[in-house]
């Protein structure tokens, strides 16, 4: 069985990097990958009784059942980006931007700590920082960047703030999953969490964007466009707000409200922002064009999806996973601030339940707690959604801020720093997990 | 056509071929019928809706097989198929309703507790959609599914699950998994009102202990054990004590339900009811994470050298050889451990006694196999279909 894993490991791979050598994009090469994988599997392990074509235990159903494993998260992406793009094309971005730069321009300390609690929010309630990234990461950006912070800069500082944005309470989708596989109430969380994701925050904002000059109001009003005219405060607000009290109506009123579920959430919001619009908005055109936009994002959620499923039915799941928790705790210790990023980066939340729950059982086993150890890597899982192949938040920063440089020699280079500081945070609290454990309240 | 145009064509028409061969096998699936063989003991067939009428029309309209002895006596219910991934519960629940003879009392079987869990198979765990058990007229077939409800019947989930009434917030799946959601809620997702439904059963037919039948992965703590509300911790003591002592090869322990993780049988329906509730489990190798390939084999023979290798590096709560865990040790287990639970609550409380034969134990499943105890189809006198 070990051979059998590890031939398909390596085809898996082989096919991938020879489909991109041919200039394939990531998802198609992915989903070469995928087949080839699925095909070898087959013929080489016939005891399944699993053809390729034939209905009862094909393997076209294992690739179909696959694509539709994050279905839910690319309904998300979609909703969530369709409902900022229409507030932007409303013209709510340029009047929110242009009032928090006239008001907070001369107080940067406040403005950095005001722009990083936005910047959170989102992600927070969603547990996905690409939906921070969608919602909130244009507008933050825009004000970054009249704060005098270059694009480099304020691109990483939305990457990293909606990363840790993903992870803070009370949704960390990543502690959710991996807790719900162990049998392991997600409650207890808030607390470990809060403290790394704000740390986090707080740390990559004032490292990245600390050190700009202070914007000129003039000069930053004049490159800022004109909303147009009879918006106001409550126009702007309002589809916010009604996003807001959708999101607290289904925690605060848990038993009363129905559950429509966050697509329908953002899908509502849109309806209130082209009510509320003064401008006559084209919105099927926005529509359109926003799936367009973002149709590499969900292939490679949907390929991903039928990877995950043909590695867990060749056996390639388990091996990776056991090689994982076989490792010494040390060695853990010293890896994981390098393997959860990168894990996340290849499979994105399935790293939850893949590598989650069994080192959450690890854990248990060596007398660690679950609570602070799983809160301590459900924050660093989020640091690799800037990593290939998926790198879905990175690539939505890069994508929603218009970044024209170098993805990796200029923007992956200045998250160095805050990831760094993050890692750190996280690795001791995986350490002195027993000794935090009052945090886990 | 450019050449542009003939390459999208055809990975439609790829596309399209996908989705038709995998819709023959989701639709084979979500219309298949388990036969279920009503046995003596068995008096009459009840819906779920009957005790919630918002289940009429669903796929957790599940049957409720009453197996009355007409003599006096207490009423013990059996749950197969909470999660349909842990193929034993089924399995045994099937040979109870096939085999049992009551001779007082009544016992109460649920094959699948939630049928709609049983209708799909979950994304990214290549599960297969089907098993089945070899029997001496041929081989009896089952579905797999799910741990949690199919998304084709609740959806979509909340943001965060809130548990009814303890206010406890769990995963968002977790709305749709049956051991998540007790004691439900008349007015909640289906999985909520499937579980109110079977409180409403448990408390008007005044059900004296409830068993919740389990599986689970070799890396979970909570393994080859009864977990007990407070009620029943007597009867799962000695259950324990006598089972490891006379008939297990690997010993059966016991544990207390905790009192602060809700959502779960052997919690809630304590809680909420006047019935005994107790969960088993034992190990099935198909649902560890680190498993290697994934097919119907080891979901029965659970043998898997991955699961073997952890076992050598003591990451397991269960022993793992090379004969691993098949599944008629694991049938005989729950089938032992029930019998042997009614029969200390029986003695315990003899003003409420059940007394059931017909049914085999562990020496003897794994002696036979279960297919041994299934009743062919064709020579059925009456039949059920879940």
């Amino acid at each position: 069985m070990f051979a059998h894993a590890y031939t398909i490991l390596a085809a898996v791979v082989v096919v991938f990097l020879l489909a991109k050598t041919l200039r394939l994009s990531t998802e198609l090469s992915m989903l070469a990958s995928t087949v080839a994988g699925g095909v070898w599997h087959v013929f080489a392990w016939p005891g399944s009784g699993l053809r390729i074509f034939v209905p009862d235990n094909s393997l076209l159903r294992h690739i179909v059942e696959g694509m539709f494993t994050y279905f839910d998260v690319c309904l998300i992406f979609i909703s969530a980006t369709f409902f900022m793009t229409l507030v932007k094309e409303s013209g709510g971005v340029a009047f929110i931007v242009r009032r928090i730069v006239k008001t907070f321009r001369t107080r940067r300390v406040v403005c950095l700590l005001l722009l990083t609690l936005v910047m959170l929010i989102p992600g927070a309630l969603t547990g996905s920082g690409a939906t921070a990234v969608l919602t909130v990461g244009a507008l933050v950006g825009t004000v970054l960047s009249a704060m005098g912070v270059d694009d480099t800069r304020r691109t990483a500082a939305i990457f990293m703030t909606a990363a840790m944005s993903a992870a803070a309470p009370p949704i960390n989708l990543w502690a959710m999953m991996a807790a719900a596989g162990a049998n392991l109430p997600y409650v207890g969380f808030n607390g470990p969490l809060v403290v790394l994701s704000v740390a986090g925050a707080v740390f990559s904002m004032f490292w990245l964007a600390g050190g700009g000059k202070t914007a000129d109001e003039e000069e930053a009003m004049k490159n800022l466009p004109m909303p147009p005219e009879g918006i106001n405060g409550i126009r702007v607000a309002a589809p916010f707000v009604f996003l807001a009290a959708l999101l607290l109506a289904g925690r605060v009123w848990p038993f009363d409200f129905p559950v429509i579920g966050l697509p329908m959430i953002f899908a509502l919001s849109s309806l209130v922002v082209i009510l509320c619009s003064g401008v006559r908005l084209k919105v099927w055109e926005i529509l359109t064009r926003t799936v367009r936009n973002l149709l590499p994002l969900v292939g490679i959620m949907v390929v991903v999806g039928a990877l995950i499923q043909i590695l867990a039915l060749s056996g390639v799941r388990g091996l990776i996973s056991l090689k994982v928790v076989i490792l010494p705790l040390s060695t853990l210790f010293a890896t994981l601030f390098v393997i959860l990023p990168v894990s996340e980066g290849i499979l994105q939340y399935a790293v939850a339940p893949l590598l989650g729950v069994p080192l959450i059982m690890l854990f248990n086993m060596k007398g660690m707690d679950a609570i602070v150890a799983l809160s301590a890597m459900s924050v660093l899982w989020p640091l690799g959604d800037c990593l290939p192949p998926t790198a879905v938040v990175g690539r939505a920063a890069v994508m929603e801020l218009d970044f024209r440089g170098r993805y990796f020699g200029d923007f992956v280079k200045a998250c160095l720093v805050p990831m760094a500081f993050v890692a750190l945070c996280c690795t001791l609290f995986l350490i002195y997990s027993k000794q935090l454990s009052f945090l886990a309240f | 056509m450019d050449r542009t145009n003939r390459i999208k064509l055809a990975a439609v028409g790829v596309a399209v071929l996908a989705a038709v061969v995998a819709s023959v096998e989701f639709l084979a699936m979500r219309n298949y019928r388990e036969t279920v063989i009503l046995g003596p003991s068995v008096s009459e067939v009840r819906k779920l809706s009957q005790y919630e009428p918002s289940l009429s029309g669903t796929p957790n309209d599940v049957n409720i097989y009453i197996m009355d002895s007409g003599k006096p006596g207490g009423t013990v219910m059996v749950l197969g198929g909470t999660h349909p991934e842990e193929p034993v519960g089924p399995i045994a629940a099937h040979i109870l309703v096939e085999n049992a003879r009551l001779e007082a009392g009544r016992l109460v079987v649920v094959t699948r507790a939630n049928r709609s869990a049983s209708l799909y198979s979950r994304n990214g765990e290549a599960y297969p959609n089907f098993f089945r058990v070899k029997t001496d007229w041929g081989e009896k077939k089952w579905r797999l599914g799910d741990r949690g409800g199919s998304p084709l019947d609740s959806w979509p989930d909340p943001e965060v699950y809130v548990h009814w009434p303890s206010h406890q917030m769990l995963a968002y799946m977790d709305i749709r998994n049956l051991n998540r959601t007790w004691p439900g809620r008349a007015d909640g997702l289906l999985t909520e009102r499937t579980t109110f439904g079977l409180m409403n059963f448990i408390r008007q037919e005044k059900v004296d202990m409830l068993i919740d039948l389990h599986e689970a992965e070799l890396e979970y703590p909570v393994e080859n054990t009864i977990v007990a509300h407070e009620k029943a911790q007597e009867i799962a003591a000695m259950a324990s004590m006598m089972l490891t002592a006379q008939e297990f090869a690997v010993p059966i322990g016991m544990e207390f339900s905790p009192k602060a993780l809700h959502g779960l049988s052997h919690r809630e329906v304590g809680d909420y009811s006047e019935a005994m509730s107790i969960l088993f489990e034992v190990a099935e190798p198909m649902l560890d994470r680190i498993r290697g390939v994934t097919d119907e084999s080891l979901l029965m023979e659970g043998k898997d050298d991955f699961v073997v290798e952890a076992g050598k590096h003591g990451l397991l709560y269960a022993p793992m050889d090379e004969k691993g865990w098949p599944i008629e040790v694991r049938v005989g287990r729950h089938l032992s451990t029930i019998l042997q639970c009614i029969d200390i609550f029986s003695m315990m409380t003899p003003d409420r006694s059940v007394t059931v034969s017909g049914v085999p134990r562990y020496a003897e499943v794994i002696e036979k196999g279960p297919g041994a105890f299934l009743k062919d189809p064709a020579q059925a006198e009456k039949i059920a279909q879940d």
